[in-house]
């Protein structure tokens, strides 16, 4: 992994890097991908799945109701008139 | 020149997508959510059922193939509209893919439908910070997305227009339904595309299309090259702005949602009948009754309902009668019959009578808007016979028109038009047109004009 | 010691083992049955969850984990919310925004991780049950480094609602206890469907049939890289099994080496997606200057508050799930799972469980730790990362001491939904193994 793609995964993962984690991140990473190279021998298989288990068909009704007052949970928010406070768009 | 949509519509479900607010209009900001649309730390998704049918009528109306074997992935951004900066949505087996829509005889290949949720709604408020109301965060949207099969800006719009008007019969969307469409136009003139985003109704879908094949033909007429990017449209000014170049895309790093589990949506999709899309229908009455399309299109758009009473008299009454009586007065007074609720039962009665040559054809016309406007008969048979009269003594003092209508059937505006101001608007234009046409029709018939 | 006693003392006991990061400040217990505590990942309403990070201080959810709030249900009062590796990144709670638990046994030494904080108050508080959280190894780790036991059960077992997550395709709640005996009892109490966590919805009835362990597989893989007292320790206790009438069989497991990797890949991918939410706005910290544009504000919240360990797992998920290298890493990983899954099933046909050392070594010193390297310290997890891939339930058993008294573990691991044969062996072996209890302070 190079300089260049660790700057390219940071900006990705909105992560600012200085020039001594840049150095040191891309060293710990260079070694780990390379002890995953083990995976690209690792036999291939025809199963798959997201979970460990199988999940499937798990469904909610359509029907509408609330269980938290959103009061309680814009308690501790920055907001004005109810909105919640962000950074500028652009 | 090459255009492909990316069309987004709200699926009009009670409840959110993964948490059961309500998808209501809300009273005011941050009232409908929960700790799932916000986002909290803890919280979960769990998927409503009434979004996969939406997506699997969808994926059907569109000709697609329906997946046996459904699920979801993670698209990683960061926006402060995003609650999770992560948006659920389909990237691998998507509820349907491979469809095909017919614009007229004109095939659009449809590339996919996925479902996804929607994020909050952002206000800008001066350059100091952004207001986020999550209320419409995790409402269901549906993503459609088209090979760029398309034209032109003009095309763009009728098949939008179209799609439209058959989503919202077949899922039954709202009568607002075309604000809660949004459509991402994709654009190249020569090789390079350029993407619009976010492009709110079908007006403005043409504006920024029209304006993207001037700004893209001036460029490579000057010898310049187009940079493949994202544009916004600015509908105040009707100009699209650059947003970020290719190369600044954000990388979404797309993995499977683990939260959630498959979905085996072949048993449900099997189960699922859609009703027929309004394009559809009027291309089957078109060919099936031998009436023109233009005819049946009008019908459909009228009303469904209009359409079905009309196949309903073709097959009891002949096409002929369909045709003189539905498409007629039927048609002139449904809008009256629907708003005080009545169906048009009664009507089609009066034309099995009439077929059966036990009422006259005068009988006929006064009788249906009768049962059509819920008018008393005496009331109905005083205003028609006004009607007839005064469009009888026009047409006695113009009988020019009769034979001239037989080469142009405009030739009947100008009659329409002298009854409408001498009527005192007591009748509808629908009426009107209805009774001049019948009239004349019936003259030439009389006078053996064909 | 008495409940008004653990609560009377409880400031100063934390003082000395730092095992909480919130805690109760009550010191009548009321008609509470019995006290716990839970792991800090775990959403309550009414103590401050950080899950281990800076980021999260402030955020006081608004509703309880549901494991939580089924431990209360049951009579359980929670006294604290424990340390932990933040967002759960770590084999010994030292990769902590906030405070760094500290080993029992001895001061200076981790106390494994990443639930470290609940494993020390299990050793800590007499009669104390804590609920922990594994993703690779988190449960059987701590457990193993402090003396106790710990069980981490099938994935979906127990309902996630209320979890701030590390990876959801791994994260499994658990308990730890010096009791054996509450492994058994308070699964009984957390597991169960719950709609609001569709991966909890498909799991069969708990059995609690009597069914006993009879036999197990030691894979060769699993006992090489040992110390030499994890390994004396082991073999010793691998007799004390046959004098217990069970059948001891080596066995091989092919599969295991590939695990390691591909749980790395997994666990990153997916924390580095929910980790994506934590940008200075809605909850935790959010002093910030909203003039910067959001790319800037997000990262500089980011780049601020995230430790050391999570912005390298960030870094490191982001790489192997994005265009180019999914293909290699992430989709590879996942088909590895059903490999080692495979390899699972296929001992498990003949055998109860399979049965390794929990930790190749005893609990470190904080100076050694902080002289690993990244790899090293992930390599650690070698022996507990794949039953946790693998999703399949296991159980951290004390089984031995090294020269300095520090506890060595011994981790058995059941085919899917059967955590019934590690309940059973769990309190067989408590019964012939004698424990040795830390010396507690106030």
């Amino acid at each position: 992994m190079d300089r260049a793609t660790v700057e390219r995964v940071a900006r990705a993962a909105h992560i600012k890097l200085t020039e001594d984690e840049l150095r040191r991140y891309s060293d710990d990473l260079n070694d780990i991908l390379t002890y995953f190279e083990l995976l690209d021998e690792a036999p291939e298989c025809d199963a798959s799945g997201v979970n460990p288990v199988e999940v499937a068909d798990v469904l909610r009704d359509d029907e509408p109701h609330m269980d938290i007052d959103p009061d309680l949970l814009l308690r501790d928010m920055d907001t004005y008139e109810r909105y919640i406070r962000g950074p500028r768009l652009s | 020149m090459k255009i492909g949509l990316e069309i987004h519509v709200q699926l009009p479900t009670r409840s959110k997508m993964f948490c059961s607010c309500p998808t209501t209009d809300a009273p005011a900001p941050n009232t409908h959510v929960c700790p799932t649309c916000l986002g909290m730390p803890g919280s979960r998704p769990v998927l409503n059922r009434k979004v996969l049918e939406y997506g699997i009528m969808l994926a059907k109306m569109l000709g697609c193939k329906v997946a046996d074997v459904t699920w979801f992935s993670r698209k990683t951004y960061f926006y402060p509209d995003m609650s999770k900066s992560v948006q659920i949505t389909q990237y691998d087996n998507p509820i349907g893919e491979g469809g095909v829509y017919y614009l007229g005889k004109k095939p659009i290949r449809i590339t996919r439908i996925h479902v996804e949720e929607d994020p909050g709604k952002t206000k800008r408020v001066g350059d100091l910070s952004s207001l986020i109301d999550y209320n419409r965060s995790g409402i269901p949207l549906a993503e459609i997305v088209t090979e760029p099969d398309l034209s032109t800006p003009a095309e763009a719009r009728e098949f939008l227009g179209q799609l439209i008007e058959d989503i919202r019969h077949v899922i039954d969307l709202p009568g607002d339904g075309e604000r809660s469409i949004r459509c991402d136009c994709n654009i190249s003139v020569g090789k390079e595309r350029c993407e619009v985003k976010n492009v709110t109704g079908l007006k403005n879908v043409e504006r920024a299309l029209t304006f993207e094949v001037v700004r893209q033909t001036k460029i490579l007429k000057a010898g310049g090259k187009i940079d493949r990017e994202t544009r916004r449209f600015d509908e105040e000014r009707g100009v699209t702005i650059s947003v970020r170049k290719k190369e600044f895309e954000a990388d979404y790093g797309y993995i499977d949602e683990p939260d959630l589990g498959i979905y085996h949506i072949k048993e449900m999709a099997d189960s699922i009948k859609i009703k027929e899309s309004p394009q559809k229908m009027a291309a089957r009455i078109s060919a099936e009754y031998g009436i023109d399309q233009k005819m049946a299109k009008q019908l459909v758009s009228a009303s469904v309902g209009l359409a079905e009473t009309f196949e309903a008299v073709a097959k009891e009454s002949g096409v002929q009668n369909a045709v003189k009586w539905v498409a007629g007065p039927v048609s002139a007074g449904w809008k009256a019959m629907e708003a005080r609720g009545g169906t048009p039962d009664e009507a089609v009665g009066i034309i099995r009578r009439f077929a059966a040559g036990e009422i006259t054809d005068t009988e006929c016309a006064m009788e249906i808007r009768c049962a059509m406007t819920g008018e008393s008969a005496e009331a109905a048979a005083g205003a028609s016979q006004d009607l007839e009269r005064i469009v009888s003594e026009y047409l006695d003092q113009n009988p020019e028109i009769v034979s001239d209508y037989a080469k142009n059937e405009k030739a009947a505006n100008k009659a329409i038009g002298f009854v409408m101001r001498n009527s005192g608007g007591k009748h509808s234009s629908a009426e009107v047109v209805e009774a001049v046409k019948r009239l004349i029709e019936s003259r030439m018939r009389s006078h053996g004009v064909r | 010691m008495t409940m008004r006693d653990v609560l009377s003392g409880l400031k100063e006991t934390n003082a000395r083992y730092s095992m909480f990061h919130s805690m109760t400040d009550d010191v009548d217990p009321g008609d509470a049955k019995f006290l716990f505590s839970a792991k800090d990942n775990l959403t309550s309403k009414d103590m401050e969850t950080c899950a281990g990070s800076k980021i999260l201080i402030g955020y006081r959810p608004a509703f309880d984990a549901a494991a939580i709030s089924k431990m209360r249900d049951a009579g359980g009062k929670l006294i604290g919310k424990c340390n932990m590796d933040e967002f759960g990144f770590g084999t010994f709670s030292y990769n902590s925004g906030l405070e760094i638990p500290r080993n029992p046994y001895d001061l200076e030494r981790a106390c494994g991780g990443s639930s470290g904080g609940s494993a020390c108050a299990a050793a800590v508080f007499e009669g104390h049950v804590s609920l922990g959280v594994s993703t690779g190894g988190s449960i059987c780790c701590p457990a193993s480094f402090c003396g106790v036991y710990g069980i981490a059960p099938t994935y979906g077992r127990v309902s996630r609602y209320g979890l701030i997550d590390y990876g959801n395709s791994l994260d499994k709640i658990g308990i730890i206890s010096a009791d054996a005996g509450d492994l058994r009892r308070y699964i009984r109490v957390i597991a169960g469907k719950d709609p609001r966590d569709p991966t909890s919805c498909v799991q069969p009835e708990l059995r609690d049939e009597g069914r006993k362990m009879r036999s197990v597989a030691v894979p060769k893989e699993g006992i090489e890289g040992l110390s030499k007292e994890v390994e004396a320790a082991f073999k010793e206790s691998l007799e004390s099994l046959k004098g217990m009438g069970l059948d001891v069989e080596y066995v091989e497991m092919p599969s295991l080496k590939y695990a390691m990797p591909a749980y790395y890949v997994l666990a990153t991918s997916e924390a580095s997606t929910n980790l994506a939410r934590y940008v200075g706005m809605r909850y935790g910290q959010q002093e910030g200057d909203h003039s910067l544009k959001f790319d800037d504000y997000f990262s500089s919240f980011r780049s601020e508050y995230f430790g050391d360990e999570a912005k390298r797992r960030i870094l490191l998920g982001t790489y192997t799930r994005m265009a180019g290298f999914r293909d290699r890493y992430y989709a590879k990983a996942l088909k590895v799972r059903q490999v080692v899954i495979r390899d699972y099933k296929r001992v498990l046909a003949d055998h109860d469980a399979v049965l390794a050392p929990t930790m190749p070594f005893t609990a470190p010193r904080f100076d050694d730790i902080s002289k690993m390297s990244a790899l090293d310290s992930y390599k650690a997890d070698y022996l507990t990362v794949p039953a946790n891939i693998a999703g399949t339930p296991h159980m951290s058993a004390p089984c031995g001491y090294d020269s300095n008294g520090m506890p060595i573990g011994m981790q058995f691991v059941a085919d899917h939904w059967n955590e019934e044969v590690l309940f059973d062996i769990a309190e067989r072996w408590q019964r012939s193994f004698e424990a040795r209890r830390p010396e507690v302070k106030a």
